[in-house]
C-alpha cells in the first residue's frame, strides 16, 4: 500500500491536467464565439488540442492522466442532458415502438454498410500500394 | 434554498454514478449500464417528487458543462495514432463518409416510413456519433438535444449486442472493418466493445467515432437544409 502522500500527489496532478484541458476548452471556445464566427468550439477545442501537442508546446504526459478520466468518465456528464428527456415527455409517449424500429433498423444499416465498405477499402489500398502483403494489418 | 436544492441534485447524481459503476463493474450487463441506471433512479425520483427538470439542472448543468473539456481530450488518442490515421487514411476516411451518410440517410427514411415528427427525426439523425458531438450537431439540424442524448444511449446498447452477432456472420476480413462497424455504428459503447475484441479493432473505431463526430458537427449546417 503505497503513503497517503502518493495518492495525494495523482489526486493533484489529476486535478491540475484536468483544468489545463479545461483551460483549453474556454480558449477555444473564446475564439470560436468572437474571432470565427461560431465555427464549432468542439472541434477547434480538438484542433487547438492538436496543434499545442504537434509543436511540443503541450508535452502527452501533461494531460494524459487528465485526458483518460475525462474520457472515461464522460457517462457521468450526459446524465443531466439524459433528464432533460423529461421535458418531451408528451411527444414521445405513444412513439416508443417506432423510435425504436428506426434506431435497430438503421444501427443495422450502417454497421453492415461501413464494413463491407472498410473491408473493400482495405483490399483497394493494398493493391494501390502494389505489394502483395494483402493480409490483415493486425 | 434553490441554491441547496440544486446542490443536493447535482451532489445525488455523482452519488449515485460511482455506486452504479461499481456494482455494473460487477454485473456487466448493458441493462445495467450507468448511464441506464442512474438516469432512471432520478427521473422516477423527479416525477414523484414533482421536482421540474429546471430546478434539478439548476447546479447539475455543470455535469454537462465538462462534456466540452472531455472532446477537448480526444486529440491526445488522435495524436497518439496518429501514424495509424497516416497508414490506414483510405480505409478511415471510407468508413467515415460511408456510415454517417448510411446513419442520416436511413434515419430519415425510415422515419419517414413510420410518420414520425420532425423534432424526432432531426433528433435521431444524428444519433450514431459520439454524445458530445451529437448535442451539438443535434440544434444545428433542428433537433432536442435531450431527445438526442437519450437516442445516442439506446443506439450504442443496441449497437453492441447487433454487433457482436452481426460479426458472428459477416464476410469481412480486416480488423479494419470490425473495428469501424462498431465506431461508426455504436460510437463510445461500441469503442469499448471493440477493445475488448482486440485492441487493433478498439483504436480503428475510436478514430472512425471521433473522425465521424467532427466531420458531422461541420457539415450539420447543411444536412440541416438537405433533409
Amino acid at each position: 500500500m503505497p503513503p497517503v502522500h502518493h495518492h495525494l500527489f495523482k489526486f493533484s496532478r489529476l486535478i491540475l491536467q484536468v483544468l489545463v484541458l479545461i483551460a483549453i476548452w474556454l480558449l477555444a471556445s473564446y475564439v470560436s464565439a468572437n474571432w470565427l464566427g461560431g465555427f464549432p468550439p468542439l472541434v477547434s477545442g480538438i484542433a487547438f488540442a492538436l496543434v499545442l501537442l504537434a509543436l511540443g508546446l503541450l508535452k502527452r504526459e501533461w494531460v494524459n492522466d487528465g485526458a483518460t478520466w475525462l474520457m472515461r468518465e464522460m457517462l457521468l456528464f450526459f446524465i443531466p442532458v439524459a433528464i432533460a428527456v423529461l421535458q418531451y415527455r408528451e411527444q414521445l409517449s405513444g412513439k416508443l415502438i417506432a423510435i425504436m424500429v428506426v434506431i435497430v433498423a438503421s444501427t443495422a444499416c450502417v454497421m453492415v454498410a461501413t464494413a463491407f465498405a472498410v473491408d473493400l477499402a482495405w483490399k483497394l489500398d493494398a493493391r494501390l500500394r502494389g505489394t502483395a502483403e494483402e493480409k490483415d494489418p493486425s | 434554498m434553490t441554491l441547496i436544492t440544486g446542490l443536493f441534485w447535482l451532489a445525488l447524481t455523482v452519488v449515485l454514478y460511482a455506486a452504479s459503476r461499481g456494482f455494473h463493474r460487477r454485473f456487466p450487463s448493458p441493462w445495467l449500464s450507468p448511464l441506464i441506471v442512474v438516469p432512471a433512479i432520478l427521473i422516477i425520483a423527479l416525477l414523484l417528487l414533482r421536482v421540474p427538470y429546471a430546478v434539478y439542472n439548476s447546479e447539475s448543468h455543470w455535469l454537462s458543462a465538462m462534456l466540452g473539456p472531455a472532446t477537448v481530450a480526444f486529440a491526445v488518442p488522435i495524436y497518439d495514432y496518429r501514424q495509424t490515421i497516416r497508414r490506414h487514411w483510405l480505409p478511415l476516411v471510407v468508413g467515415v463518409v460511408v456510415g454517417m451518410a448510411v446513419a442520416v440517410f436511413s434515419t430519415v427514411l425510415f422515419c419517414r416510413l413510420l410518420g414520425l415528427p420532425e423534432l424526432v427525426e432531426r433528433s435521431l439523425a444524428v444519433r450514431s456519433i459520439s454524445t458530445p458531438f451529437a448535442l451539438a450537431a443535434a440544434t444545428e439540424v433542428g433537433g432536442q438535444s435531450g431527445l438526442a442524448a437519450v437516442f445516442v444511449i439506446i443506439t450504442g446498447l443496441v449497437g453492441m449486442v447487433m454487433g457482436e452477432w452481426l460479426l458472428g456472420w459477416l464476410p469481412v476480413r480486416s480488423n479494419l472493418a470490425r473495428g469501424a462497424l462498431f465506431g461508426a455504428g455504436a460510437h463510445a459503447v461500441g469503442t469499448a466493445t471493440a477493445h475488448k475484441r482486440s485492441p487493433e479493432e478498439g483504436v480503428i473505431s475510436s478514430l472512425v467515432m471521433i473522425i465521424a463526430g467532427i466531420l458531422i458537427v461541420l457539415l450539420a449546417p447543411w444536412f440541416s437544409h438537405l433533409i
